[in-house]
C-alpha cells in the first residue's frame, strides 16, 4: 500500500472543503414548483389507503380529531391518519418549510391571510374546486380559501374574535349586553366596574390574542373594508385621523381592563374570566372550550364594542373564517388526504367537530347541539366584518400596528404610538 | 520523575548512528504515517463541512439575495440587505440595542454573582456541596421550563412576585408588560438560570490556587480584600475568561428563553437579534434573515474579542 504524505492528506481535506464550498454555492430556491399558468392541479385520485399526515396547530382539538380519525379508518380499510401538531406560533413560522417537502402534511390547515398567501405562492395547494368537499360549504364563507378561479383551501372554522361576556355578571350589574354606540359601551363598562368586577380581561402580554380586539375596534372606524391591506400598501396611514380616533378609544378602555393588563398572558386572562372576576374576555369565541375547561359555569354570549358615535355603523360584529384545509401538492398520498378532507367536510363529521370543540364551522346543514354554540348561533346571521388583522401579509407590519394599541393602554399617547407604528410601516413599503 | 515518551523517542533517535542523508530522513519520518490514520478525521470533517461550513457559506450567498425561502425565483441584491439592516430597519436596530444591553447586564451580573457564590462555597464541606447542587440545579432545566416558571412568577395577576409583594401592600407592576423594565426582568431570569453553572467554573479555578499563597499573604498582614485583589483575582483570570466569553455567547443566543417568556413574536422591548432573525425568517424574507445572521455572527465575534482585550484576560500573543 503506498504511503501518502501529510501534504497530500491536507490536499485531500482541502478538496473536500472546496467541494463543500461549491455545494454551498448552489443557488437558493428549492424544489417547490410554482403554480404554472394553468393553475394548481386537483389532487390525484386513487385508492384511499396508506398513511396520511394531517398537519395543524389545534392541540386542544387533538382528542376530537382522534375520534374522527377512528371513524375515517373504519370507513376506509388500511388508511391511517397521524396528526402533526405544532403550537400556533410555530406553525405560523415553520409550516411552509416543513410541508413543502411533502413528507409531513399530506392534508393540512393554514391561517387566513399571510400564511395562506405564502402557501399559495409556494404552490403547496392542490385545487379542490371540483372536490366533493367543496359542495358541503356555505358559499359565502369559501372566499378565504380562494385564489382566482381556484378553490385552494376550505375554511373550516367560523370564529368570532369579539369579547365573550359572562351573562350572570351582566345581569347582576344591570349592564346592557348590546351597546348601540361607543358611549353606551363605556357606560356598560362603568356599570360592571361599579358592581365590583373587572369589566374586561385583556391579554395585553400576548401579541396574538391581545390583537383580536383590534378586529372589533377597527371594523367601523376605518373608511374602507380592506383597511389593513391599504395600511400595508401605504394608501392609509396609522397617523390618519380615523386611526388616531381608534387609539383614543383604546385609551378610553384603559380604566376598564385589569390592572397591569399589558403584562397579562392569555392563560391568566382566561382565568380572570372563568373565575368570575372579569365580566368579559377580550379574545374570541375560539376560547369557549378553554374557559369551560377552566370551570366557567355561567352562560356566555358575545359583545361587540361598537365604536360608532351614532350607532349607525356598517358592522354589528367581527368574524373570521380560518383553519383552511388543503391537500399538499407534494404529497405522495393525495387520494387519501383528499378523502380525509372530504370526510371532515361532511355535515355529520363537521357537526361532531363543532359541538365537541365549541366552534362553529363553515360547513352547511350542521346541527349545533352544544349549548354555547346554540346561544352564539344568531351571530352567524348578523352583519359581521371579516377579521381585519389577517389582511396584513407582513407580520412585522401587523405586530407594529397592533402594538400601537398596547402602547396606548400602557400609557403612550395615541399620536406617539401611531407615529411609531407608521415608522415601521414606512420602512417596509 | 517520569520521562515524556516523546522525549525518550527523541533521545533514542539522537543516540542512533547518523544516516547517510540525515535531512531526507528527518523530512520523511514525521510526515509518513499509515494512510488509514487519515480516515479517522474524515467523519468529523464531513459532519462539520455538511452542518457548519456549508450552511455558513450558503448564508453568505443568501444574504445577497432577496429570496423568500420557498420560491424558485430570486434576485441578487448586493449589499442591500446589510444596508437595510443598519439604515432602514428600526426593528433590527432596536433588537441590536436590546441585545447589547442584555449582554452587558447579564455578563456583569452573572460574573459577579457566580464569583461571589463560588467564593462562599469553595470549601468542600457538606453544606457547601448541598448549596452548590442547589444553585446548579436551574442549569439542568430546559430553557422552555425556565421560561414558563418565570412567566408565572412575573404574571401580575396570579404570579408569585406580586402575590408576595401584595402581602406587604406593594404592587410590583406589570413586569414583562412594562416596556421600560421588561428586559431587566428577563436578565434576572437569565442570571438565575446560568449562575450556578458559572459558579462551578469559578470553584474549579479557586480550588486550584495554592493555599501557601494565602498563608504567606496572611503572614505579611494582607487583609481579605488585598488577598482577593492580589491572589484570587489574577489566579481566577482564566476562569473569568471562560465565564465572560460563555456568558456573552449565551446571552446573545437567549432565543428560547425570550420566546418562551415573551411569546412569539416577542414585543419590541424584548426583541433580541436571534428572535428578530427568526421573525424575519417567519416573514418569508430568507435573504434578509441570512444577512441579519451574518451581522449577528460578526457581532458575537467582535464583542467577545473586545471583551478579552479590554479585560486583558488573554495575554498578547495567545
Amino acid at each position: 500500500m503506498s504511503q501518502i504524505s501529510r501534504r497530500q492528506a491536507m490536499a485531500l481535506l482541502g478538496a473536500l472543503g472546496l467541494g463543500a464550498s461549491a455545494a454551498a454555492c448552489a443557488g437558493p430556491g428549492g424544489s417547490t414548483k410554482p403554480a404554472g399558468a394553468s393553475g394548481p392541479a386537483a389532487p390525484s385520485a386513487g385508492a384511499v389507503t396508506g398513511k396520511v399526515s394531517f398537519a395543524h396547530w389545534r392541540g386542544e382539538d387533538k382528542a376530537v380529531f382522534d375520534e374522527l380519525i377512528k371513524r375515517f379508518a373504519a370507513k376506509h380499510d388500511g388508511v391511517e391518519v397521524a396528526q402533526d401538531i405544532s403550537t400556533s406560533n410555530d406553525y405560523n413560522a415553520q409550516a411552509l418549510q416543513k410541508l413543502r417537502g411533502g413528507s409531513i402534511g399530506d392534508a393540512f390547515a393554514t391561517f387566513r391571510g399571510a400564511q395562506f398567501k405564502n402557501f399559495t405562492e409556494a404552490g403547496i395547494y392542490t385545487d379542490l374546486k371540483d372536490s366533493q368537499a367543496v359542495k358541503n360549504y356555505q358559499k359565502g364563507l369559501l372566499s378565504a380559501g380562494q385564489n382566482g378561479d381556484s378553490q385552494l383551501g376550505l375554511p373550516y372554522q367560523v370564529v368570532f374574535p369579539m369579547p365573550m361576556a359572562n351573562l350572570d355578571l351582566f345581569d347582576k350589574a344591570g349592564a346592557e349586553i348590546a351597546p348601540k354606540n361607543w358611549d353606551a359601551f363605556l357606560a356598560m363598562c362603568e356599570k360592571l366596574a361599579s358592581a365590583g368586577v373587572i369589566p374586561i380581561s385583556w391579554p395585553g402580554g400576548d401579541v396574538g390574542n391581545g390583537g383580536q380586539l383590534f378586529n372589533c375596534m377597527i371594523a367601523n372606524n376605518a373608511p374602507v373594508d380592506d383597511m389593513c391591506a391599504q395600511i400595508e400598501q401605504g394608501k392609509l396611514k396609522c397617523t390618519d385621523d380615523w386611526f388616531i380616533k381608534m387609539l383614543n378609544q383604546y385609551k378610553d378602555l384603559k380604566p376598564f381592563v385589569q390592572p397591569n393588563a399589558t403584562g397579562t398572558a392569555v392563560e391568566p386572562a382566561q382565568n380572570l374570566f372563568s373565575q368570575g372576576k372579569a365580566a368579559m374576555l377580550a379574545t374570541g369565541s375560539y376560547h369557549l372550550a378553554a374557559v369551560r375547561g377552566l370551570g366557567a359555569k355561567f352562560p356566555i354570549d358575545l359583545v361587540f364594542p361598537n365604536t360608532t358615535s351614532d350607532g349607525k355603523g356598517k358592522y354589528e360584529g367581527a368574524y373570521n373564517a380560518t383553519f383552511i384545509l388543503g391537500v399538499n401538492s407534494a404529497s405522495k398520498n393525495q387520494a387519501a388526504a383528499a378523502a380525509w378532507i372530504d370526510f371532515l367536510s361532511e355535515p355529520e363529521n363537521a357537526g361532531y367537530y363543532a359541538n365537541q370543540t365549541a366552534q362553529h364551522v363553515s360547513v352547511d346543514k350542521v346541527e349545533y347541539t352544544n349549548p354555547d354554540l346554540k346561544r352564539l348561533s344568531p351571530w352567524l346571521q348578523k352583519k359581521t366584518a371579516l377579521a381585519a388583522r389577517f389582511q396584513f401579509n407582513n407580520l412585522d407590519v401587523r405586530n407594529a400596528v397592533e402594538a400601537s394599541a398596547t402602547a396606548v393602554i400602557s400609557g403612550t399617547s395615541p399620536e406617539q404610538a401611531a407615529a411609531a407604528a407608521q415608522k415601521v410601516v414606512d420602512e417596509r413599503l | 520523575m517520569s520521562i515524556h515518551p516523546g522525549t525518550a523517542a527523541k533521545r533514542k533517535a539522537t543516540d542512533s548512528p547518523a544516516p547517510a542523508n540525515p535531512a531526507k530522513v528527518r523530512r520523511r519520518s514525521p510526515t509518513r504515517v499509515n494512510p488509514a490514520l487519515y480516515l479517522f478525521p474524515l467523519p468529523a470533517v464531513a459532519v462539520v463541512a455538511f452542518f457548519l461550513v456549508m450552511p455558513t457559506l450558503q448564508a453568505f450567498q443568501y444574504a445577497i439575495t432577496d429570496w423568500n425561502g420557498f420560491s424558485a425565483a430570486f434576485n441578487y441584491v448586493g449589499l442591500d440587505n446589510f444596508i437595510r439592516a443598519f439604515t432602514k430597519d428600526s426593528l433590527f436596530t432596536n433588537a441590536l440595542t436590546n441585545n447589547l444591553k442584555f449582554v452587558l447586564l447579564v455578563v456583569i451580573a452573572q460574573t459577579v454573582f457566580s464569583l461571589v457564590l463560588a467564593l462562599l462555597l469553595t470549601k468542600n464541606s457538606r453544606g457547601s456541596i448541598l448549596l452548590r447542587a442547589l444553585f446548579f440545579f436551574p442549569t439542568i432545566l430546559s430553557s422552555v421550563s425556565v421560561a414558563f416558571i418565570w412567566k408565572f412568577i412575573y404574571d401580575p395577576n396570579f404570579g408569585l412576585a406580586n402575590s408576595v409583594l401584595r402581602t406587604v401592600g406593594v404592587d410590583g407592576g406589570a413586569y414583562l408588560g412594562n416596556d421600560a423594565q421588561a428586559l431587566y426582568w428577563v436578565a434576572v431570569t437569565q442570571v438565575w438560570f446560568h449562575s450556578g453553572q458559572m459558579m462551578v467554573v469559578y470553584i474549579a479555578g479557586l480550588q486550584a490556587i495554592p493555599k501557601e499563597l494565602y498563608e504567606a499573604a496572611e503572614m505579611d498582614g494582607a487583609n481579605k480584600w488585598q488577598q482577593f485583589k492580589s491572589i484570587t483575582w489574577p489566579f481566577v483570570a482564566p476562569a473569568t475568561s471562560i465565564v465572560v466569553a460563555y456568558t456573552t455567547v449565551q446571552s446573545f443566543k437567549a432565543f428560547d428563553l425570550i420566546l418562551g417568556i415573551a411569546g412569539n413574536p416577542p414585543k419590541s422591548s424584548l426583541d433580541i437579534l436571534s428572535t428578530r432573525i427568526y421573525s424575519t425568517f417567519a416573514n418569508s424574507e430568507f435573504g434578509y434573515a441570512a444577512a441579519q445572521s451574518i451581522i449577528f455572527m460578526a457581532m458575537i465575534a467582535l464583542v467577545t474579542w473586545l471583551q478579552r482585550r479590554l479585560l486583558r484576560l488573554t495575554p498578547k500573543g495567545d
